[in-house]
């Protein structure tokens, strides 16, 4: 277990020095983030003066070893327009996108797997096919065309649920989260919603696929045989022998609604970090986009390392190939 | 099924919590839903227009503009040269800040001496590079000595908010951000603010300039065109700033909202590259050629010709715009009045371009922003094919500004167009920095990229940069206009106009050109 655990976080290194080298690569290609964001009152002596002293006068290969070294010491750097850290400026955003991805995850499991083995169940029947035919909307329809959709329906006209912001938050263990509120949850249930659909139609169709196999199987027949009721069947063995998959959809899918539900957080004007990184994007500031994608490499990683864990407990061939 | 049943009545809540929100706003709370906001609560911390317009509220400035860029009165009451190098300011007497302590000459003073020390994004010095030193004569006198003759030191003060000398030196962003250094002199006192989001203002009783109508003031941040009209429509805002053309046209037939239109400051600017060579070369027939047609004045009058501006108008932009035929309104000090209307000719266009030497015309690529002003991408795409109609080829790329801005920094454009506003409302702010030969020495032309350069232009320039006598200085910038627009060094193409749109029949939002949306300036509609 230890060796597996070594052996990941080397890789994640790899791709963490791999991944700030295209990174920066990529930033120094466009170009000069002073032009973007400089006055046109300014003189050419302000703008040189600018360059110097955020050392973008430097060669590009000095400019990103400054940058290693500073990364070494826990330090990514400050942004250039809210000179503030950026570890710090990122983590501020955190709360805010963990609580809307985790209530989209919450919603398309709830809805996604009780739905997907209905249809698995019945695959003939009338409801199955309507499921079947929701699913193809959830993930083929865009989501920001979903999201105006939302918001054209139960804010504009309903006037319903508010439109977009973050309403009021609640200090809970140093996040400030809007679901401990109503008025809270009245702002996070449209974006969340928008997010969760096309994590719903992905659910759906998996568990869908993985009950039609499963329910043909042996053990299938075997433990009808034994006499147990259809819930049982249904709820234990045929739940339990999908869920590797969904555990792996489920895993990635947490991982890219944290790190990119810019869409929706843009719709909605979510404070959140998708928003950030557009907003940093469009100045070019350099010190946020960089640490970002780092960080998103880094949950990557971490995520992948979580779900190979909880293969483990679901299937104990895997802990048994793992320990040998 | 408990479970169900339990959702279910949460989302009800929920629902009702959200409609009672929306209903429970006060008439004295106005809530704004505004594309920007500012970067930090500082308010020397950048130049940003959005920076200003939202702290303009908290702090005064010591000379103020008026609807039009105009300069009138501010915390200074009145201001005069002295002599070359220095102006005096008497400041106004009986100013309170936000607490309680009276304005002094020694708090601006201060302010001004604070610039250089703030390390934002956008160094505010462009506003005090003319300021060699400042003295306090006495309690309410101020003189400004500066490096040179500076005759538009007021203009720059526009932008100069004054701190109280109190908070010191040390105080930085994050002392003003938490609202323990943010004390100004302004109509409304800060509450709290977070980055990107709400921006909360309470009223100032003890302002000393017209008491204000809105006693809460709620600044938020929505950045997405959709989703601002959205909450404006369902009642989470009273007003929305820069309405886009299409919804412009929907609202007009909307019974809810009032929309309330203004000039703006930007104009669309072509930019011809004059250089000897271009960074990538026309070609006539297909083939490279060595010289650059731009240089000739007949193909910069052809392609200037050729630009239907008054379809650019009613088609592209919705009948948000106006003609131009200078990089700035005519009504500008320096501005100039004599200059006709420019006129559409295809067939002339034709003919100057054969008699340049290109009677089947030349290929071109053609650059622009798409994401920097409202309709920039629709009036690049729509002047391509305006100038195919005279014969020429032109590639029309729109580019996302982070793209755009550095490449045109780096001259790497044969022909392109861009917005510029005239912040400051005078002539020597934008010929001085776009029409005058790139010169680091004077600092003037550093956003010349195209090379262009006029010795008569530039030295009009230079003299009217130190000439005091306002009525010289006028004709003089007045001269630099005609000449750089009949060189065609920029083709100026439309005035960009802005809306806003507010509950119907709630209130007035009085036009700016400079777009800026002041709550303090909005009034509840009798």
């Amino acid at each position: 277990m230890i060796g597996f655990l070594i052996q990941r976080v080397l890789q994640a290194l790899l791709v963490i020095v791999a991944m700030s080298i295209i990174v920066f690569l990529g930033v120094y290609a466009i170009g000069n983030p002073i032009d973007v964001m400089i006055d046109p009152a300014s003189d050419q002596a302000l703008r040189e003066a600018l360059i110097r002293r955020y050392g973008l006068d430097l060669p590009l290969f000095q400019q990103y070893f400054v940058f290693v070294n500073n990364m070494l010491h826990g330090d990514l750097g400050e942004s250039f327009i809210y000179r503030l850290p950026v570890l710090s400026l990122i983590f501020s955003r955190f709360p805010a996108t963990l609580e809307l991805a985790l209530c989209a995850m919450l919603i398309a499991t709830c809805l996604g797997i009780p739905l997907g083995l209905w249809a698995g169940y019945k695959p003939d029947a009338l409801s199955s096919k309507a499921i079947m035919a929701f699913s193809v909307l959830g993930f083929s329809v865009p989501t920001f065309w979903v999201g105006l959709l939302l918001i054209m329906t139960f804010a504009v006209e309903l006037g319903w649920l508010p439109s977009g912001g973050r309403g009021p938050t609640t200090n809970v263990l140093g996040m400030n989260l809007s679901i401990t509120s109503l008025e809270g949850l009245s702002y996070i249930v449209l974006p969340a919603l928008n997010l969760a659909l096309f994590k719903l139609g992905l659910l759906i169709r998996l568990t869908r696929a993985g009950t039609v196999e499963v329910m043909s199987s042996d053990y299938v027949r075997f433990a009808r045989a034994q006499g147990l009721s259809e819930g049982k069947v249904v709820g234990l063995h045929v739940l339990k022998n999908i869920s590797i998959p969904i555990v792996t959809v489920f895993g990635l899918e947490l991982g890219s609604t944290l790190a990119f539900a810019v869409v929706t957080e843009t719709v909605f004007n979510w404070p959140g970090m998708g928003k950030l990184i557009i907003d940093s994007i469009t100045v070019l500031d350099r010190p946020v986009m960089v640490a970002y994608l780092i960080l998103v490499v880094f949950l990557f990683v971490l995520i992948n390392l979580v779900v190979d864990l909880v293969y483990g407990q679901l299937d104990p061939r895997i802990r048994v190939k793992a320990s040998s | 099924m408990k479970l169900n049943s339990k959702l279910g009545g949460m989302v009800a809540a929920a629902l009702l919590a959200g409609t009672m929100l929306g209903g429970a706003a006060s008439a004295q709370t106005l809530t704004m839903g505004l594309r920007a906001g500012p970067d930090s609560i500082d308010p020397h911390w950048s130049t940003l227009g959005s920076q200003a317009e939202a702290l303009r509220h908290i702090f005064d400035t010591i000379v103020m503009a008026d609807e039009n860029l105009q300069l009138k009165p501010g915390l200074a009451t009145s201001w005069k040269p002295v002599d070359d190098t220095t102006w005096e300011f008497k400041i106004r007497e009986g100013v309170k800040f936000h607490d309680g302590s009276e304005l002094t000459a020694e708090d601006v003073k201060f302010s001004i001496d604070r610039i250089p020390v703030v390390t934002g994004p956008m160094s505010m010095t462009i506003y005090t590079k003319q300021v060699k030193e400042t003295k306090v004569v006495d309690k309410y006198t101020l003189h400004v000595i500066t490096k040179a003759p500076a005759p538009t030191l007021p203009n720059d003060f526009i932008r100069l908010f004054v701190v109280p000398k109190s908070i010191g030196m040390e105080a930085r962003n994050e002392q003003f951000n938490s609202g323990k250094a943010a004390i100004g002199t302004g109509p409304y006192k800060f509450v709290s603010w977070e980055p990107k989001g709400d921006l909360v203002l309470e009223r100032f009783d003890g302002y000393w300039g017209q008491k204000p109508h809105w006693q809460k003031v709620i600044r938020k941040e929505i950045p997405n065109d959709p989703a601002r009209m959205a909450a404006l429509k369902s009642g989470q805002v009273d007003l929305v700033n820069y309405v886009p053309a299409t919804d412009y046209a929907a609202m007009q037939k909307d019974k809810s909202v009032d929309t309330f239109i203004a000039d703006t400051v930007y104009f669309f600017n072509i930019t011809p590259n004059v250089k000897e060579t271009l960074p990538k070369p026309v070609k006539v027939d297909g083939k490279e050629i060595a010289e650059n047609p731009l240089r000739d004045a007949r193909v910069r009058e052809a392609l200037d010709l050729a630009i239907d501006r008054k379809t650019l108008v009613r088609v592209v932009l919705e009948g948000l715009g106006k003609p131009a035929n200078q990089l700035m309104p005519a009504s500008f000090f320096g501005g100039n009045k004599n200059l006709p209307e420019r006129p559409y000719n295809v067939a002339k266009a034709k003919e100057l371009l054969a008699a340049a030497g290109y009677p089947k015309g030349f290929e071109i690529d053609f650059f622009c922003t798409n994401n920097r002003l409202p309709g920039d991408a629709a009036v690049c795409e729509a002047l391509s094919q305006m100038w195919a109609r005279a014969g020429l080829k032109v590639n029309a790329n729109a580019l996302n500004g982070t793209v755009f801005f550095p490449a045109q920094q780096k001259g790497e454009f044969p022909l392109w167009m861009s917005g510029w506003g005239t912040l400051t409302g005078e002539a020597s702010y934008t010929y001085g920095s776009l029409v005058h030969t790139a010169d680091p020495k004077t600092g003037l032309g550093a956003f010349n990229k195209q090379g262009y350069s006029n010795p008569e232009v530039d030295a009009l320039l230079q003299e009217g940069a130190r000439t005091m006598d306002d009525a010289k200085r006028r004709a003089l910038f007045e001269k630099v206009t005609e000449i750089s627009m009949n060189d065609r060094a920029l083709i100026p193409t439309v005035q960009l106009q802005t809306v806003w749109a507010a509950k119907k029949g709630t209130m007035v939002i009085p036009p700016r050109v400079d777009q800026e949306t002041l709550a303090y300036e909005i009034k509840p509609k009798s």
